[in-house]
Formats: C-alpha cells, structure tokens, sequence
C-alpha cells in the first residue's frame, strides 16, 4: 500500500481526554480504541466534564479510570481561582501526579489573576501543570517561578516564541501534537534538548497517527525518540523511567 | 506511489530552515512521496512573476517535482504572461491561487475573472480554501464548465462543506492539508466523496507530510480508493507520466 504506518509505540501520551464537548460532535471512537489503534500504552487522562461543568466529580470520574493504561490527571476551573485551590490540595491527597488548565474553554486569559494564582500553587505543591492555549500568551503567568510547565497547544507557527522562552524556564516543555512542520521537532532539540519534547494527541478528539508519524519519521536519535514517546512525560510525573 | 499535489518550493517567515530545494526532496523521502507539484513561496507571498520564474529554475536541478504557475488575480497581465510562459513548458501543470495572501477572496470579480481565464486555459487550479469559501468555489466550478479545481486543504475547519462542494461537481477535487487533525475529518471525506475526486497533498513544505499521511492511515484507506487517492487521480488530473509503470522519475538532481 502507498501509505504505511509507522512501528513506533508511545509509552506515555501526555494529552488524553476523557468526557465530551457539549458543542462538539462526539469522538468519532472510543479512548481505548484511539490508543490501541495508535499504538498509546499509557494515557495521562484528564477529565472535560471537570473542565466544563464540575471539578469534583469530573476528577473523580478521571480517578476512576485509573489503572495500567490510564493515569489519572487532575483538573481545575480557572473561573472559580479559589475552589480552584481547595481542589488542588484535593488532587494532591489523591495522589494525582499533574494539574491540567483548559483555558480556551473556560474562556481565560493569561493575564487574569486565576492563572497566576493557580500556576503559584501548584508550582509549590509539586505539581506539573499542563496547559491549553497559545504558548505566546501563556508563558507569562508560568514565568518566574521554577514551573514544570507543559504547553499542550504549541503550533509549528509559534515554535520560535516558545523557544525564546524556554532559554529562561528550564521547566517549560512542549507537547508534540501541532510541531508538524518539517523541523520543528529537530529544531527543539538542538536549541533546547529533546528533554524539552513530549508526546501529545489529544485521542479521542484529534487523529494521534499524525504525532506519531511525524516523531517515527524525526531527525531525533532513537534514544531521543524514546524520551519524546513516553519517557521524557514519565520523569516529568514522577515515574519510573 | 504517492504524488504530493499541494506542495511549496521556497523559504517561510517562521521558524524553520526549508528553503532549499535539498529540503523539498528530504522530507519527500521521509515518506516515500515520489512526485510533488509545488508552487513558489515567494509567488504565493509577495511577487507572482518573480516567485514563478525563481521556482522555474530550481525545477531545472530535479525530476520529481512540477510547479505550479502562481496566479495573484490583482494582476491578471502578469498571470496571463506567466501562464502562456510557463505552461508551454514541460515541468508546470497547473496553477495555484492564494486567496489569502492576494486578497482576492474566491467569490471576488478578480478571482471569477482569474479562473475563467484558467478554465479556458484548461488549466487545473488549486485554490486555497477554509470554512465556507469552498462553497464559493464550487459555484465558480457550476459557472465554469471547463474550470477543474482543487480544494486546497477541503477547507480545513469546513471539510462537511468540502464534501458537500465536491458532491455538487466532479470537477472540484479535495486534498487533506491541514496542521490540525480533527478525529474523524478525513474519513468522513472518504465516505462522502467519489474517491476519483480524492487527492494527496500535504502544504510540505510549510507542514510536515506527517498530518496528511496520518489522516489519511487514521482514516484506514484502503485498496483502489489508496491507489486513487496516491497518485492515479493525480496523474490524470494533470496529464502525468503513468509513473507507476516503471516510469519513475530519477531520485537525486539533474546535472
């Protein structure tokens, strides 16, 4: 056939959501279905009815879907900066390794205070933060502050704002999903480190073949490859490598 | 066999070295893409005449990629000239229209005007769509019996629409470029389309070909409707060579 899948397996896939976007068409197949057909071993799994509607219930119901091939990933609502922080300390008493930020969707800019505050509060309790919206704004509120940073919505277009920041912020790191253009993968690591990479889709929601392909078909050293599909994720999060 | 049909030639203003001719061919191995017809950075961008006639030297230094003769519709003098040129030619088969960069939206007087003239040229075009402006060309394809057009990324955000444009004539085609990958977008071109009006194309070398060729394997296409969608549409459309009967072009430079 003209067109051949790659054989790479992704250990750790940073971006996965479970729930649905109300003004949204459904995920044309299931989570699991996405990660077996895209080779994902292990999901870091967040929750959109966290995102969208409650913070409690949706964490649990990502909690719940812990186990060999789901890592649960704890949600905030930006609108509401001080439940915000209660649900912070609850995730930690749970024992979730990440906090994630829907921004877009709770319809939040950078410079509104929730976001500083959040990035505070996690940053002290250990907590990496993974983040939607455009890396060129978002950098700020992180800045300063030794954050473990990942920006899950970097675009190939504003790869050389990221890398402008990343020189400053040793915590910052990018997911892979929208870095599709012919170096942009080539060109973080030898600006910043291929530690700076980490393997993104967005399954259910976004086709997870493009990322893998594009990192199967890099310029990366197949060590690098390895970190970028799953291992560089792992140590961010605190697991074994 | 896999013929790339919304390829550039040229450098971009973001971050990211691919302005050399070796990096078009780099990434062409990188996922066995054969063949790629390309248009000029600089014609799209800035200067048609001038982009048009840089990328027709560099077509000179390799077989494996045809050009396309880049039409801003400001400026149909020059476009008639360049197409009259460089048509006459052997390495350029059809002509891009940007709408974006030339300001010249696809229900504009100056793009009606642009694409009759290409039609009566009958000359395949690929027109960069998004959203609903693919409903726009599919009107200009049911006002211009001749023109035959290529929907430049199936119009993005507006695939359902790209369906329903191409579902309305045949002779408006759909190719998958896109940096975003929305689950499900290209399956639902393949089952919504006559897969003789699927085309593969991948904006390289602005975007990776990974995203197409990961839509379309996301989309699991198979068997002839591959075939079609790899190059047989292709070769027909433009009049190729039938590479596929041993007629491959050569992989390094011309000398």
């Amino acid at each position: 056939m003209p067109f051949e899948a790659p054989d790479l397996s992704i250990t750790l896939d940073i971006d996965v959501l479970i729930g649905a976007y109300p003004d949204r068409d459904g995920a044309p197949v299931s989570m699991q279905a996405a990660m077996h057909a895209a080779g994902v071993a292990t999901a870091a799994v967040a929750s959109l009815r966290a995102a969208l509607f409650d913070v409690q219930s949706g964490n649990d119901e990502a909690l719940a879907a812990a186990g060999p091939d789901v890592l649960p990933i704890g949600a905030v609502d930006l609108r509401d900066p001080i439940g915000a922080e209660r649900e912070l300390d609850r995730l930690v008493s749970h024992g979730v390794r990440a906090v994630r930020l829907f921004p877009e969707e709770q319809h939040i800019e950078p410079d509104f205070p929730s976001v500083r505050a959040i990035a505070k509060r996690a940053t002290a309790l250990g907590l990496p933060v993974l983040t939607g919206g455009d890396v060129r704004r978002f950098w700020r509120p992180f800045s300063g502050l030794d954050a473990v940073v990942v920006f899950l919505d970097t675009h190939f277009y504003h790869l050389g704002d990221f890398l402008i920041v990343a020189r400053d912020e040793p915590g910052f790191h990018t997911s892979t999903r929208l870095l599709n253009s012919p170096d942009a993968l080539e060109t973080v690591a030898a600006q910043a480190g291929a530690g700076r990479l980490v393997f993104g889709s967005r399954i259910p929601y976004a086709e997870p073949m493009v990322p893998r392909l594009r990192l199967a078909r890099s310029g990366l050293v197949p060590q690098d490859i390895a970190a970028v599909a799953g291992g560089n994720a792992r140590r961010l999060l605190g697991l074994a490598t | 066999m896999i013929i790339d049909v919304h390829g550039h030639w040229g450098p971009w203003f973001f971050t990211m070295e691919v302005a050399d001719l070796s990096a078009n061919l780099a990434v062409m191995d990188r996922y066995g893409i054969d063949l790629a017809i390309v248009s000029g950075t600089e014609a799209i961008c800035y200067d048609a005449p001038a982009g048009n006639r840089a990328l027709a030297a560099a077509l000179e230094q390799t077989d494996r990629l045809y050009g396309y003769v880049s039409v801003n519709p400001r400026s149909l003098a020059d476009a008639e000239r360049d197409l009259r040129e460089l048509l006459a030619t052997p390495r350029f088969v059809g002509a891009k229209l940007h709408t974006d960069y030339s300001g010249s939206p696809i229900a504009s007087p100056q793009t009606h005007d642009a694409l009759a003239m290409l039609a009566d040229l009958d000359c395949p075009v690929l027109v960069h769509t998004w959203g609903t402006t693919v409903l726009d060309l599919a009107q200009a394809c049911a006002d211009l019996p001749r023109l035959r057009a290529i929907a430049g990324h199936a119009a993005a955000d507006g695939w359902r629409h790209a369906v329903e444009a191409a579902r309305s004539c045949d002779r408006l085609y759909l190719e998958p470029s896109w940096s975003h990958a929305p689950a499900g977008r290209f399956a639902g071109i393949v089952s919504g389309v006559d897969d003789r009006q699927l085309l593969f194309g991948t904006d390289a070398t602005l975007i990776d070909p990974a995203s197409a060729m990961g839509a379309v394997l996301g989309a699991g296409v198979t068997g002839e409707t591959a075939q079609r969608l790899a190059w047989r549409n292709a070769t027909d459309l433009f009049g190729l060579p039938d590479h596929d009967a041993g007629n491959r072009p050569h992989r390094g430079y011309n000398t």
